[in-house]
C-alpha cells in the first residue's frame, strides 16, 4: 500500500471557528512528512483527526488504507505536544500499561518495556516512580511509549519543542531511524529549519488551509532562486541595494532575491565593498521564505 | 472495547489501592465501631472508685443505707449469675456451690419472694416474719445455705467480684469512716477533700424523715454526679418507707400510690396482629439510618476519588496519550468502573468487619448480644445497601466524570461541584426526620427524585416502603443513571481535551443537547 494517510476535503469546525478547511493531502508510506505552519494553523486538529480523537465534520479520511481509523488505532504511535506520565506509577509498569492499551499481550508488553527502557539507558529506573524522573528522562519514556508497540505510522506533534540541542539530536536520529525501519513518520512543527533538515515531504498549512505540499525539492523549486549571504558588518543598507526585489536579513545571514534580469555579479561587487562577505551562495529559497511568500499571497487573494 | 475498559479500570483500582485515602477508608469503619464500643467501657473501667464519708445526725439513716446497698449488690450478683445460668451452662457449673444454690432458688420464684430472699441473705440476722413469706422449697434451700452465703458475701473482696465480671456499687463507691476523736469532724473532712484524700461527704440532718433540713453534699467536683445521685436514691427510698410506716399506710398501698403509669410499646406485625416491641425492633428502626449514612459516606468518598483522578489525568496531560489508544468513552467507563471496584472493596471490607464484630466481639467485649446479632439477620439490608451503593455511585460518578473532564485543577472544579454538594446535603439533612417517619410525605416525595433515591430508600427500609414504591423508584433511578451517562459521555469527550478556563454550565448543557464537538474551542486556537 503506497499511501499511509489520505485526506480528501476534510473539514473540522469548532463552533464558528473553522479549524481545518477542506484539507486534502497524501502521505506516502515510508517517508518523513512534515506538517508546517504557525501556531493555530490547524496542525494538531488534523493530527487528532488522523488519530481518530476527533472526527471530521466533512470529507474523507483513510489511515493505513482504512476508512475507519479506529480499526488501525493499534498500528499508530502518537506523541502529543502536551504529554504527561502518571507520577505515582513505576516506570516499567507505566510503559507496559500503555503497551497493553495498544493491544500488546501483558507478557509481551512487560518484556518490551524492559528492553526499550534498557536501550534508552533507563535500566536503573524500571522500578522507580515516574515522579523521580528528570525532564529529559520523561521525554525518553514518552517517546518509547509511542514506539513500544512497533507502530507502522508514527505521529509526533511538535516533537522538538522544549528539547535542549542534545535531545533534539536524539529525537532527530530517532525519526531517521524509524524511516530506515520502513515506518512512516508525520511530525508537525512551526520551526521551518527543523523540517528542512529531515523531511521528505511537507505540507504548509495556515488558518486551516493547505497552502502547498509536495516533496521538499518540489516545494523549494516552486519558489524563486535566492542568494544566501553570510556576512560581518552593518547590513542596514541591504534593503536599499539596487537589483534586489526582497531581503530577508537576520543580522549575520541574509537571503537576497534578485529582481528579474538583475546580475548576481553586480550585487556581489556592491556587497564586498561594504561588508565582509563570508559566503555568497546562489540556491533554492528556504522553506521560511516560501512560507512567508505563500501566506502573503493567500492573504492578498 | 471491554478489554481496554478493563485495563483502565484495573489500573485505576491498583493505583487507588496505593493511596492513603483508600486505607483510611478501610480502617475508619472498624476504628469508629471499635472506639464507640471500647471508649465507654474503658472510661468506666478507668474511673477510679469514689471515696465518701457520711456524718449522720439522724442516727439511723446511714446504717439502713448500708443495708440497702448490701441487698442491692447481692441482688445484682444473683441476677448476673442467673444470666450466666441461662447463657453459659458450663461456666455456671464451675461456680462455687454457695453461689449456685441461691441462684437456682431465685430462678424459681416470683418478684415478691425474690425481694424477701435477697433481704434474708443480705441481712446479718434472720427475720422470721419475712421468712414466713417464702415458699417451702426456697426456705429449705435458704436454711441449707443461708449461713454459708451470708459468710461468703460478707467476706468476699471487691477484687473477687470484679474477677467474676460483676459491677457493684461497693466497688464504685467506697465509704471511709469519719475520723474519730476530733473536735470538728467536718473540718477534718474538708481538709481531706482539699488534700484529695476524699471525693465527697454527706451530712444527714437530725430528722431526714421530717424534712431535708441540714442535709448537705460537699465536694470539690460537682460535675460528676454519680455518687450524689446514687446515695440520694438509696437514702430517699428508706426515708420514704419510714414516712409510709409513720402514717400507718400499708406498704402495698404506698407502693401502689407511687407506681407511675407505664405505656408499653406494641407494633403491628406482618400478619396484622399486635406484637410486643423488643430491643430488636428498636435497633431495626435505627439500623437503616446508620446504613444510609454509611451509604452516603461511601458514595461521597468514591466520587471524590473519581474527581481527583480525572482531574489528575487532565492536568498531567496524560489524557491525549490515552486517547490515542482508547476512546473517551472507554476511558470514562474504565475510570468509573475502577473507582466503583475501589468503593466496593472498602464497603465490602466494612461488611466483613461488621460480620466479624458481630460474631467475635460480643463474646470478647461482653456487649449486649441482641444488639448486634440480629442486624445481619436482615440480609436484605446488605443487599439493598450494595444495590443502592452501585446505582447511587454510578449516577453521581457520571456527573463527576463530566465535571472532572472540563476542569484542569481541583480548585476550578469547586465551582461546578457546589451544586452537587448542595444536592447531596439534602438527604443528610432529611435523614433523621425520615428515620422517624419513614412513610411520611417528605420521605415518599424524596424517594422519587433520583439523586435522593438511594439514600432515602435505604433510610426508609424500616418502614418498609410498599413494593410498588421499590419498583418505581428503581426504574426511575436506572433511567436517571442511563441519562446521566449519556450526558456525561458527551461532555467528557469534548471536555477532556479542553484546556484553559472551565466552560460555564450553560455551555456544558449545550454540549449535552447538541451533537458532539458543537461548541468546543480547540487548544490551538487559544494559544
Amino acid at each position: 500500500m503506497a499511501e499511509a494517510v489520505i485526506l480528501e476535503e476534510v473539514e473540522k469546525n469548532f463552533g464558528a471557528v473553522k479549524a481545518v478547511d477542506r484539507l486534502s493531502l497524501i502521505v506516502p508510506s515510508g517517508c518523513i512528512y512534515g506538517f508546517l505552519g504557525p501556531n493555530g494553523a490547524g496542525k494538531t486538529t488534523t493530527i487528532r483527526m488522523i488519530m481518530s480523537i476527533f472526527y471530521p465534520d466533512a470529507g474523507r479520511l483513510a489511515v493505513l488504507g482504512h476508512e475507519n481509523p479506529l480499526a488501525v488505532k493499534e498500528r499508530l504511535g502518537y506523541l502529543p505536544e502536551e504529554k504527561g506520565l502518571y507520577d505515582k506509577m513505576r516506570v516499567a509498569e507505566l510503559v507496559a500499561y500503555f503497551g497493553q492499551l495498544k493491544g500488546l499481550e501483558p507478557h509481551t508488553a512487560r518484556l518490551r518495556a524492559k528492553e526499550m527502557l534498557e536501550r534508552f539507558d533507563l535500566g536503573d529506573w524500571l522500578d522507580k516512580r515516574c515522579e523521580a524522573l528528570s525532564k529529559g528522562m520523561r521525554q525518553k519514556v514518552q517517546i518509547l511509549i509511542t514506539l513500544l508497540h512497533e507502530p507502522d505510522l508514527v505521529i509526533l506533534d511538535e516533537p522538538f519543542s522544549g528539547l535542549d540541542p542534545l535531545n533534539r539530536d536524539v529525537m532527530r536520529d530517532l525519526i531517521l531511524d524509524m524511516k530506515r525501519q520502513g515506518k512512516t513518520v508525520i511530525f508537525s512543527t512551526h520551526i521551518m529549519e527543523q523540517a528542512e533538515q529531515i523531511c521528505d515531504y511537507v505540507v504548509l498549512i495556515n488558518k486551516g488551509r493547505k497552502i502547498l505540499d509536495g516533496s521538499l525539492a518540489q516545494v523549494r523549486a516552486s519558489g524563486d532562486q535566492a542568494i544566501l549571504l553570510d556576512y560581518d558588518g552593518d547590513g542596514a543598507f541591504l534593503s536599499q541595494l539596487p537589483g534586489l526585489r526582497r531581503v530577508n536579513d537576520a543580522g549575520k545571514q541574509a537571503e537576497l532575491f534578485l529582481e528579474e534580469g538583475a546580475d548576481a555579479q553586480e550585487v556581489l561587487k556592491a556587497l564586498v565593498q561594504r561588508l565582509q562577505v563570508r559566503r555568497f551562495d546562489l540556491r533554492e529559497p528556504s522553506l521560511h521564505e516560501i512560507f512567508v511568500g505563500a501566506v502573503g499571497g493567500t492573504d492578498d487573494a | 472495547m471491554m478489554r481496554k475498559i478493563f485495563l483502565v479500570a484495573r489500573r485505576e483500582y491498583v493505583e487507588n489501592l496505593r493511596t492513603k485515602t483508600f486505607w483510611i477508608g478501610i480502617v475508619s469503619f472498624p476504628l469508629i465501631i471499635g472506639l464507640a464500643t471500647a471508649v465507654p467501657v474503658l472510661l468506666s473501667k478507668a474511673k477510679e472508685a469514689r471515696s465518701y464519708a457520711v456524718i449522720d445526725h439522724s442516727g439511723f439513716l446511714l446504717q439502713e443505707v448500708e443495708e440497702e446497698v448490701r441487698r442491692d449488690d447481692l441482688r445484682e450478683v444473683i441476677e448476673t449469675l442467673a444470666a450466666v445460668y441461662r447463657e453459659d451452662a458450663n461456666r455456671f457449673e464451675r461456680l462455687p456451690e454457695v453461689l449456685r444454690q441461691p441462684t437456682l432458688a431465685w430462678l424459681g420464684i416470683e418478684e415478691e419472694q425474690r425481694q424477701v430472699l435477697v433481704a434474708e441473705l443480705a441481712a446479718v440476722e434472720a427475720d422470721s416474719m419475712a421468712r414466713a413469706k417464702l415458699s417451702e422449697n426456697v426456705r429449705g434451700r435458704l436454711d441449707a445455705l443461708g449461713l454459708a452465703l451470708r459468710q461468703w458475701w460478707q467476706g468476699v473482696s471487691v477484687q473477687e467480684l470484679e474477677d467474676m465480671d460483676l459491677e457493684l456499687s461497693r466497688s464504685r463507691f467506697v465509704r471511709v469512716e469519719v475520723p474519730a476523736g476530733v473536735d470538728d469532724p467536718q473540718a477534718a473532712l474538708n481538709s481531706m477533700i482539699k488534700r484529695d484524700q476524699l471525693f465527697a461527704y454527706f451530712i444527714i440532718g437530725p430528722d431526714p424523715v421530717e424534712s431535708a433540713d441540714q442535709c448537705e453534699y460537699v465536694s470539690n467536683n460537682l460535675t460528676d454526679r454519680d455518687l450524689r445521685r446514687w446515695f440520694t436514691g438509696k437514702a430517699s427510698r428508706i426515708v420514704r418507707q419510714r414516712r409510709v410506716a409513720r402514717e400507718r399506710i400499708e406498704p402495698e398501698v404506698a407502693r401502689w400510690i407511687q407506681q407511675s403509669l407505664a405505656f408499653e410499646g406494641r407494633k403491628i406485625g406482618v400478619d396484622g396482629a399486635v406484637e410486643d416491641v423488643g430491643f430488636k425492633d428498636q435497633a431495626r428502626q435505627w439500623a437503616p439510618l446508620a446504613f444510609s449514612y454509611l451509604l452516603w459516606i461511601s458514595i461521597f468518598t468514591s466520587i471524590q476519588m473519581l474527581l481527583t483522578s480525572t482531574i489528575e489525568e487532565k492536568s498531567n496531560r496524560i489524557v491525549e496519550v490515552l486517547l490515542s489508544s482508547i476512546s473517551p468513552i472507554e476511558l470514562m467507563s474504565g475510570k468509573i468502573a475502577g473507582v466503583a471496584a475501589t468503593g466496593l472493596t472498602v464497603v465490602g471490607s466494612w461488611a466483613l468487619c461488621f460480620f466479624l464484630l458481630v460474631v467475635v466481639v460480643p463474646g470478647l467485649m461482653g456487649a449486649p448480644e441482641d444488639f448486634l446479632s440480629h442486624i445481619p439477620v436482615e440480609p436484605l439490608y446488605m443487599v439493598a445497601f450494595l444495590f443502592y451503593f452501585l446505582v447511587g455511585y454510578l449516577f453521581y460518578a457520571a456527573i463527576i466524570a463530566g465535571i472532572g473532564s472540563v476542569c484542569s485543577s481541583l480548585k476550578e472544579s469547586q465551582n461546578l461541584m457546589s451544586p452537587i454538594m448542595i444536592v447531596m446535603m439534602i438527604p443528610i439533612l432529611a435523614m433523621l426526620p425520615i428515620g422517624q417517619n419513614p412513610n411520611g410525605l417528605v420521605a415518599k416525595v424524596l424517594s422519587f427524585i433520583p439523586p435522593f433515591t438511594p439514600f432515602v430508600m435505604m433510610n426508609r427500609a424500616a418502614g418498609p416502603p410498599a413494593l410498588w414504591e421499590y419498583l418505581l423508584t428503581t426504574v426511575l433511578m436506572l433511567v436517571a443513571v442511563v441519562l446521566a451517562f449519556r450526558g456525561a459521555a458527551k461532555v467528557f469527550r469534548i471536555g477532556v481535551l479542553l484546556t484553559g478556563k472551565p466552560p460555564r454550565l450553560q455551555e456544558i448543557f449545550k454540549w449535552m443537547v447538541f451533537s458532539e464537538g458543537a461548541a468546543a474551542v480547540p487548544k490551538e486556537e487559544e494559544s
